[in-house]
């Protein structure tokens, strides 16, 4: 053979594998497919690593716990700063710095900390650093670094208007009103050494922060793309209802980014990391079949709906919502778009947040009934072209989404036209989709807003209160929907802290929001986390919180 | 006198520079979003009052001429202003993630040109061979392949698979790198960390691969084209006639003639590695600028966005004038 046609056969070689490889590009994600073929792989960490690493989707925005309004960061800082109450994985709360929290009056709250804690600095933690925490929130202008500016955090304690040391172990928190949320909200607030930050400033708090949590700070990369944090030995233990208490199990934590979901489970599969986080649904399935590979979920926070503009026929009939409720299927939803991993929605509320009606069931898949209601409101197939027409015009219309939300959307489409509806799906960019629903001027909009504090404030206020500019009533109401007796309820329902009233006043609104229907009322998605199997104790929390106190590594 | 042209050069920046600084405010201000609402995400009760207090705090309150004013303004004094998002100047953000980027580039570009140029040459020699056939077509796929998805292939075979290579970073953990300029590669040997230059180098290689692909393709398709071109030449059959080695005669004569157009090329093309590589920070976890302008862009963090373009419009200007000195040194007929 001659040189020349040697080398032309190594290229043809090496290009034929890479020619197959192009047949599959139109597909998507081509990654499932080729882990499949990639069972064989197992992990092989490091031998005797006992340093966990985390990839997260998305870096956290600083490690200062009262200066972001974003998960990932508060994912981070809770694995080195510890509040005075936290949460279990799914909605409960604990006490973990505080002993225990009494309301002397429904606004006056006081709390007794436990004694002998230390910050990462070997300082004891006392009522000080807790006044401090909260005033460094509440007060206008208390961050000074990189120019004088409120805590964003303060939005999350709104009602909180001042604190007293009674002692060096006990503090009271003065409301505004009674609000009965805040044990739920007070999980989002960690405490912060006064003495330090006095000492340091905000600049050199983030530059290395100190707290009481089960890690301390060691080091991190330029725009915390990587977290590095070694155990606290002195750690208090945390919460004593949520056994293990004491020292962290693994020596380290890591916490390092990856955007791309592919190359997190690339990662996971090469032994680079231990846990990563969001992982989609598609790639769920296949990965938990591989050998040394753990996937688990945990009830997410996201609830979605596909909220239509009560304020635009067809959609201005009562009949016409409830037809499409009963139009859609959930559970083939369920299984084809979410492989299994999400829950119908009885309505409004995700099935987990603490006030949804005992009651009320998913609308149930039932074409028959929508095609009735749908006839009662005037839509039928008059011309046999397949789609419902009233008064000569088809009914048509046009599902706004998000790139993320795409999948379902068109799932829900093709459903729809099942049914004689011909809509379609157009995807958007949420910073300019967001003020056109606002405005009423779109048809429908496909989405989900967090309820991460489990109850319906916060929530309630934003999705299904009239939409009133400038304050946190109907920001995210989409539907244009609109009732009074809603809006008192809700009101009513932020105030009210007698567990029975308040379940009473959310149970009506629920009720009247599920007949009225101003949405398809659509799934919970699950939140699905994957870890190697070295990682032992390790449970995936509803609140995306990635608890690295209690893992071990094996 | 080349002195003299540079710096005309360099001060001819200026203007560029300002004009891109209000384009840039304008569209940004123009873009639909608004980046208080955004800032405050989903969740939680924003409270009465809160909203108006951060608009207040970010002069988003006040009317576009006073915002413009004051951006130009802290410009001027090198005080690009604080991303809304993550709070710090925005000068550190960029200075920050720079390096990341600059180091990828770089390793694109040497795997282009280490791949683009020999391909190029030997296709153009052998023009119409099997070789050139087969290269023609290598380069072909590699102009076609999107760079993410020629990553994750990458990362499932040299990572997943055969374990050669790390899935994503920039530089493994422990390695105990002291940083010093931010390009990892450099610190290393600065500071002798052989651990750290073997991590580093290993880390860069995979996304520079697939970066760096696709500009290989092009150069070998430029050069081919130019040094056919050039092989025609009468002077080239000159040199053959001088009875000159035929190696020389391609090195010397041929590629010298035939690098112009290249060179034009792959100085764009830097000015796109530079600019454009925000997918393939994200398919292996770079740490680099264009991720983060992505994010800024979502998230209307103006000052961030503006910061970061002014970064690329000078990088590219910059580029440019290193062009037409390069052209300079290859045909000393041509003038800055």
């Amino acid at each position: 053979m001659s040189k020349e046609a040697y080398i032309a056969a190594v290229t043809l070689l090496l290009l034929v594998p890479l020619l197959g490889m192009t047949a599959c590009a139109p597909t998507p994600t081509p990654t499932p497919a080729v882990i499949e073929k990639e069972v064989v792989v197992t992990p092989t960490p490091v031998p005797g690593r006992q340093v966990i690493i985390v990839a997260l989707a998305r870096s956290p925005t600083t490690l200062d716990p009262a200066d972001h309004r974003v998960r990932e960061s508060e994912t981070v800082i809770r694995n080195m700063f510890d509040g005075l109450v936290t949460r279990d994985t799914r909605s409960g709360v604990h006490l973990e710095l505080a002993e225990s929290m009494e309301w002397l009056d429904p606004k006056t709250l006081e709390i007794k900390l436990r004694k002998g804690v230390k910050f990462h600095d070997g300082k004891e933690m006392t009522a000080d650093d807790v006044v401090f925490t909260f005033e460094r929130i509440i007060g206008e202008n208390k961050i000074e670094y990189p120019e004088p500016h409120t805590s964003p955090r303060k939005g999350l304690i709104a009602p909180l208007q001042s604190l007293e040391k009674v002692d060096d172990y006990t503090v009271r928190m003065y409301f505004s009103d009674p609000w009965p949320v805040a044990m739920q909200m007070l999980v989002h607030q960690q405490i912060v050494p006064k003495h330090y930050l006095e000492q340091v400033g905000t600049k050199g708090f983030i530059e290395h922060p100190i707290g009481t949590g089960p890690f301390k700070f060691v080091s991190a990369s330029p725009g915390l793309d990587e977290v590095v944090m070694e155990r606290f030995d002195d750690y208090y233990g945390g919460a004593p209802d949520l056994p293990p208490v004491g020292p962290a199990c693994v020596k380290g934590a890591i916490f390092r980014v990856i955007p791309e979901a592919s190359t997190r489970v690339a990662a996971l599969l090469a032994g680079e990391v231990d846990i990563i986080t969001e992982v989609p649904p598609d790639m769920a399935d296949l990965l938990s079949q591989i050998p040394g590979i753990q996937v688990k979920t945990a009830p997410g926070t996201r609830p979605l709906w596909m909220e239509m503009n009560v304020h635009k026929p067809p959609f201005d009939d009562v009949r016409v919502r409830q037809a499409l409720n009963y139009a859609v299927d959930k559970d083939l939803i369920i299984e084809k778009v979410f492989k299994g991993m999400a829950k119908p929605l009885p309505g409004v509320l995700s099935p987990l947040n603490n006030f949804v009606h005992p009651n009320l069931k998913p609308y149930p898949y039932d074409k028959d009934k929508a095609l009735a209601l749908l006839a009662e409101a005037g839509w039928k197939d008059s011309d046999g072209d397949g789609i419902l027409d009233k008064d000569g015009k088809p009914f048509s219309f046009v599902i706004d989404c998000q790139e993320v939300a795409r999948p379902l959307a068109e799932a829900l489409a093709g459903q729809l036209r099942e049914i004689g509806i011909d809509a379609s799906v157009r995807v958007w960019e949420y910073s300019v989709l967001r003020p056109l629903l606002l405005a009423g001027e779109r048809m429908a909009f496909l989405g989900d807003w967090g309820d991460s504090a489990f109850d319906p404030v916060g929530h309630m206020e934003a999705k299904w209160h009239s939409y009133k500019e400038g304050t946190p009533y109907g920001r995210g109401n989409f539907s244009t929907y609109s009732n009074p007796r809603v809006d008192e309820l809700i009101a009513a329902g932020e105030r009210e802290i007698d567990l029975e009233k308040r379940h009473a006043i959310y149970n009506e609104a629920q009720e009247i929001l599920y007949e009225e229907a101003p949405a398809i009322f659509l799934v919970l998605p699950e939140a699905i986390e994957a870890a190697s199997t070295r990682v032992q104790n390790w449970e995936p929390a509803s609140d995306s919180r990635v608890n690295l106190h209690d893992v071990c590594l094996k | 006198m080349r002195a003299v042209k540079i710096i005309e050069r360099i001060l001819a920046t200026i203007p560029i520079m300002l004009g891109v600084a209000i384009v840039v405010f304008l569209f940004m201000r123009l873009t639909p979003g608004d980046p208080v609402d955004i800032m405050m995400g989903q969740g939680g009760v924003v409270s009465v009052g809160e909203m108006e207090r951060l608009r207040a705090e970010f002069h988003l309150d006040k009317p576009l001429p006073v915002q413009l004013a004051i951006f130009l303004g802290n410009a001027l004094r090198g005080n690009l202003g604080y991303s809304y998002i993550q709070k710090r100047p925005v000068i550190s953000l960029i200075t920050e993630r720079l390096p990341a980027t600059i180091e990828l580039a770089f390793g694109a570009l040497f795997f282009a040109l280490i791949i683009g140029i020999p391909i190029g040459i030997v296709s153009a020699v052998r023009q119409n061979s099997v070789l050139d056939r087969l290269s023609m077509a290598g380069a072909f796929l590699g102009i076609s392949m999107p760079a993410f998805w020629l990553g994750i292939i990458l990362i499932l075979f040299f990572s997943v698979r055969l374990r050669w290579l790390p899935v994503q970073g920039r530089i493994g953990f422990g390695t105990g790198l002291q940083e010093i300029t931010g390009f990892y590669v450099l610190d290393s040997l600065i500071t002798g960390n052989w651990v750290a230059l073997i991590s580093s180098l290993k880390h860069l290689i995979l996304p520079s691969v697939s970066l760096g692909a696709a500009v290989a393709a092009v150069v070998a398709r430029v050069l081919r084209s130019s040094m056919l071109e050039v092989l025609h030449q009468d002077y080239i059959t000159l040199a053959r006639a001088k009875g000159q080695v035929e190696f020389l005669v391609i090195m010397k004569h041929a590629l010298r003639n035939a690098l112009i157009p290249t060179v034009t090329v792959v100085g764009l093309q830097t000015g796109v590695l530079l600019g454009g590589n925000m997918i393939v920070e994200t398919v292996f976890g770079w740490p680099g600028l264009g991720r983060l302008v992505v994010e800024a862009i979502f998230n209307r963090d103006f000052p961030l966005v503006q910061g970061a373009v002014m970064v690329y419009a000078f990088t590219y200007v910059m580029v440019n004038l290193i062009v037409d000195i390069l052209y300079t040194y290859l045909n000393p007929k041509i003038t800055l």
